[in-house]
């Protein structure tokens, strides 16, 4: 007979419990799987509690000795680097891949994780015809010159592509500032007013509205930071704003005026 | 839209003062658990001065001038909190009135 233990039941965060048997002397104590209690302060408590599925995918069943953890959200990990290389026996898993490989018949590769085939190697010189008749016929020369010019300087380097632009960085929205939220503003001219947001721009701003009618609040664009989701939503998916986008907020400069128009023309409209 | 707060000090030992961290007390916050909402939150001494000047955002010249700061961690155990400033704030200060505004939001 086994029952569980009352202990587990109040136990918060993950935890993974092994039933009791309760023997008629002595009660065996659970080993239970507790996570360090986390500050309800930091963020990282809500993900945490999220429990990760126990199958992969891929249909793996997912070891966590495998995985690393964060210790209270420091950017201190729990098991070192060394420590992880022993948990996760790549040493062992690489020597099995190279050994299957080998056992395949594949000669080249040392493990099975080379990425490439060793490519058949040419040879570093070549024999080529020469003429002439006291030229010995043949030379062997190398197939691969060496370069003509060694710079003395390296050249100054840009920046590499891999680094994105601020206008390519992805932008974030809070989950609770969905289009059809309503909102309170904190600042501005508007401060203090509530208005719905209409849709999330591409550069990160809100795009809100009163509506205008009832508030006064113009369509208008503001940060997330100057705004507070309530949690009354609105249903805009019938809606479409399609033309609402941060070009249709740029600002519009006055036409420049054109250079082939007489003087005199300019002079009287300044 | 503000939360009311006063200025009681500078952070301070008993005999030594760093004046650059200003504590304030926050009206009705009273648990170091309840400042989580503050952190981060912009503050402003609000003053006026004799001469008149210009304040972004009206076209008047205005006598009123700002400090602005934020509120950057808690204070010990029961709800006060450290905020610092862009220039330190003036001992005159003391015992006044500091506007604790609701952004940068997070929620």
């Amino acid at each position: 007979m086994s029952t569980p233990s009352a202990k587990t039941a109040t136990s918060g965060g993950k935890s993974t419990t092994k039933t009791t048997t309760t023997v008629v002397k002595t009660t065996t104590t659970t080993v239970t799987k507790k996570q360090p209690q986390q500050l309800s302060l930091t963020p990282r408590s809500v993900s945490s509690k999220t429990k990760r599925p126990k199958t992969r995918p891929n249909g793996k069943k997912a070891i966590s000795s495998h995985t690393n953890r964060e210790l209270n959200a420091g950017g201190l990990m729990r098991f070192s680097r060394g420590r992880m290389f022993q948990r996760r026996a790549l040493h062992r898993i690489n020597k099995w891949k190279g050994a299957q490989a080998k056992l395949q018949g594949d000669k080249t590769k040392k493990t099975a994780g080379s990425i490439q085939k060793k490519k058949q190697r040419k040879p570093a010189s070549v024999k080529k015809p020469v003429g002439g008749e006291r030229n010995g016929k043949q030379r062997t020369v190398l197939a691969k010159r060496f370069p003509r010019y060694y710079p003395t300087e390296e050249r100054p380097k840009k920046f590499s592509a891999k680094r994105k632009t601020f206008g390519s960085h992805a932008r974030r929205f809070r989950s609770t500032l969905a289009p059809g939220t309503v909102v309170i503003l904190l600042a501005g001219k508007h401060a203090g007013k509530r208005a719905v947001v209409v849709k999330h721009l591409a550069s990160g701003l809100l795009l809100i509205t009163g509506p205008h009618k009832l508030n006064g609040v113009p369509l208008r664009r503001i940060n997330q930071i100057y705004v507070i989701g309530t949690s009354t939503k609105l249903d805009l998916s019938t809606a479409k704003f399609d033309n609402l986008d941060d070009k249709y907020f740029k600002r519009v400069r006055p036409a420049k005026k054109n250079a082939e128009k007489d003087i005199f023309d300019s002079k009287k409209e300044v | 839209l503000y939360v009311k707060a006063v200025f009681t000090g500078f952070r301070r030992g008993k005999r030594n003062q760093h004046e650059n961290t200003a504590l304030l007390k926050l009206d009705g916050v009273n648990a170091r658990r309840e400042t989580n909402f503050y952190l981060g939150k912009r503050c402003a001494y609000v003053y006026k001065a004799k001469n008149k000047t210009l304040v972004p955002g009206q076209k008047r010249l205005n006598r009123v001038r700002i400090l602005w700061g934020k509120v950057t961690r808690a204070h010990g155990k029961s709800g006060a909190v450290r905020a610092k400033f862009r220039r330190n704030l003036p001992p005159k200060a003391l015992g006044r009135r500091i506007r604790v505004m609701l952004y940068p939001s997070r929620i």
